[in-house]
């Protein structure tokens, strides 16, 4: 579909882009909740790993492995989710970094999936970008109705007081629960994804930092809307990519523009500024989180900035 | 051999202690997982090893400057990512810490390259024999500064007016303000002598491997917090307890049933506790969070 029209190297960043959306939505769901998860990539680990197995081990398409990946990486989530019940705060934190480093030390001492050698040749799949834009557009969909529904308005509520929530009757058990399995299933479909564009994966490839950076992309983003988990997914993930572009626009520059003293310099300094490798790319990232911290702690959408655009509401039928 | 691997578990249950005391002490205070501590150890030793290597310094001089500069590595993370974020959103202090400890990591990578360098021999290696054990100069002397600075510390905590300060603050702010105790002082040194005992730990583990690197960080502080825990929030001796025991748990199951286990057993034990005992072994007051 897409296919036409986009060169390589932007289809490619497009696929990476949209996986950290789906990601940065893994933790909306249960963050909605109030629940803090740092173990995100160790469930898009078990989607990646199960649907790899299923289309390698299995000779499965890869719609049937797509959610098979998120199915299984839903069900431990409910798995992980139930003890994670009676914890919050930094002990969930905790556990569910814990539960990530568990993931990593199997997919490195487990030889059927490749233990430290890594899980190699994991067939490829030509549609990533339509699944990716798909899948986006039907969370978009879903977490846009959510916010007005009375699940989503007991999922808020539990967020702000879980006593008061349960005085309330709110059911605090089955709801916490439904989020954690709902955000594991869908970081199970990202890792899917991911595993079937990038064909090879090893124990490091979902990793702690992975976590930190998809908690990052809702944080920076704003997690008390629909639409933060996608503005700061795309906005991080842009940003590198515009600081490229112009910096290739910079090297368009005549040479008998910058040749001399001051200019020389200057161009140099900004030509060095402008590239973006990893270790730079990082740091930026954590200035802008701290930056976020001091003054900006709620992301960069709100719900009240979100009303002062006086979008056209979505109506629901029994809010 | 069980005891060759006590000893050696006794190595690695140091440097786990001496980066929890740090965790735990800055826990005890702000009530905050202070997530960059794992990075101020790897800037500890990077600072040590280019003490020893462009300064020519003696192995005491670059723990003296590791330990300083990352004390003051400690206050300029106060005043970047701990005072100037607001404390009434419970994320919001954890996740500026997270912003330094990326921030920190990639420095590294950046400044000194992603590779490990290789950490030169300041210690002359000399084998000791006592029955089935054998143990290297290099061992006895990690052995004695981790032990030295654990007792130092203990002391000072217990006995120190400062000290005092410092387990008032962990037990109430507003109190320990009412009754004079200059708060933001107390965080301030808390964080100075965490992050300075961070330091020497990064030093000494330079030493034993040999070798630093920039991502040595980030995998300390998995394991001292795990070691945290162990002990109960907020609790020194327990983390230093806590951390003896990790190193040997770690080191018997890698001898015993498999290198790539090692990390299994940890982090099960870190599920464990979180699940039915989070207080620790130890047990502390710090319940409220639960």
């Amino acid at each position: 579909m897409f296919v036409g029209w986009l060169d390589g190297y932007t289809q490619s960043l497009l696929i990476f882009g949209g996986i950290n959306v789906i990601a940065a939505y893994s933790f909306y769901a249960p963050y909605k909740t109030g629940q803090v998860s740092l173990g995100q990539a160790g469930f898009m680990a078990v989607g990646a790993y199960a649907s790899a197995i299923l289309t390698q081990k299995f000779g499965m398409p890869f719609a049937v492995a797509l959610v098979f990946g998120g199915a299984v990486a839903g069900a431990i989530g409910v798995m992980v989710g139930f003890p994670a019940l009676r914890i919050k705060g930094i002990y969930l934190l905790l556990l569910t970094l814990g539960f990530s480093e568990i993931m990593s030390v199997i997919a490195l001492s487990w030889e059927y999936i490749g233990g430290a050698q890594g899980f190699r040749n994991i067939s490829f799949n030509n549609y990533t970008l339509e699944y990716v834009a798909g899948i986006i557009i039907v969370l978009l969909l879903f977490f846009a109705r959510l916010e007005r529904s009375s699940l989503g308005r007991a999922m808020d509520s539990i967020h702000q007081d879980e006593t008061a929530a349960e005085v309330m009757g709110i059911d605090v058990v089955r709801i916490k629960l439904l989020a954690f399995g709902l955000g594991a299933f869908i970081a199970g479909l990202a890792g899917a994804l991911y595993a079937h564009h990038a064909t090879y994966m090893d124990s490091t490839t979902f990793n702690i930092m992975l976590s930190v950076e998809i908690l990052v992309f809702v944080v920076v983003g704003g997690g008390s809307t629909f639409c933060g988990p996608l503005l700061g997914a795309a906005v991080l993930n842009a940003i590198p990519e515009f600081l490229r572009a112009l910096r290739e626009w910079l090297e368009l520059i005549p040479v008998e523009w910058t040749n001399f003293y001051p200019m020389n310099t200057a161009y140099d300094v900004l030509h060095d500024f402008l590239d973006f490798e990893n270790a730079k790319r990082l740091i930026a990232y954590g200035v802008i989180l701290i930056l976020m911290m001091i003054f900006r702690p709620d992301g960069l959408l709100t719900r009240d900035s979100l009303r002062r655009l006086r979008l056209p509401r979505w109506k629901a039928r029994h809010a | 051999m069980i005891y060759q691997q006590l000893i050696n578990g006794l190595m690695l249950g140091a440097s786990y202690a001496l980066i929890a005391i740090g965790y735990t002490l800055i826990f005890g205070v702000l009530k905050l997982l202070y997530f960059a501590h794992g990075e101020v150890f790897m800037v500890g030793a990077f600072v040590g090893l280019y003490l020893v290597i462009l300064g020519g310094a003696n192995i005491y001089v670059a723990l003296l400057g590791a330990m300083i500069v990352c004390a003051l590595l400690g206050v300029i993370a106060v005043y970047v990512s701990v005072r100037p974020v607001s404390k009434d959103r419970p994320l919001a202090p954890l996740i500026s810490t997270i912003g330094l400890t990326i921030i920190l990591q990639n420095l590294a990578v950046y400044i000194f390259g992603g590779q490990q360098v290789a950490f030169p021999e300041t210690i002359k290696q000399q084998l000791y024999h006592f029955g089935p054990i054998t143990i290297s100069s290099v061992q006895i002397f990690i052995l004695a500064v981790a032990t030295t600075l654990m007792v130092v510390l203990w002391l000072f905590i217990e006995h120190s007016k400062m000290g005092r300060a410092i387990r008032a603050t962990a037990e109430n702010h507003e109190t320990a303000a009412l009754l004079g105790v200059d708060v933001n002082r107390v965080v301030l040194v808390t964080f100075m002598i965490g992050s300075g005992i961070a330091g020497v730990a990064g030093v000494l583990d330079g030493i034993k491997n040999s070798g630093v690197s920039p991502f040595m960080g980030l995998g300390a502080a998995v394991k001292g917090l795990i070691v945290m825990l162990l002990g109960g929030l907020g609790n020194v001796p327990g983390a230093m307890v806590a951390g003896l025991l990790l190193g040997m748990i770690e080191i018997l199951s890698a001898a015993y049933i498999g290198t790539t286990e090692r990390d299994f057993f940890s982090f099960a034990i870190l599920i464990l506790i979180l699940l039915y005992r989070p207080t620790g072994l130890f047990g502390t007051r710090t319940t409220e969070e639960r």
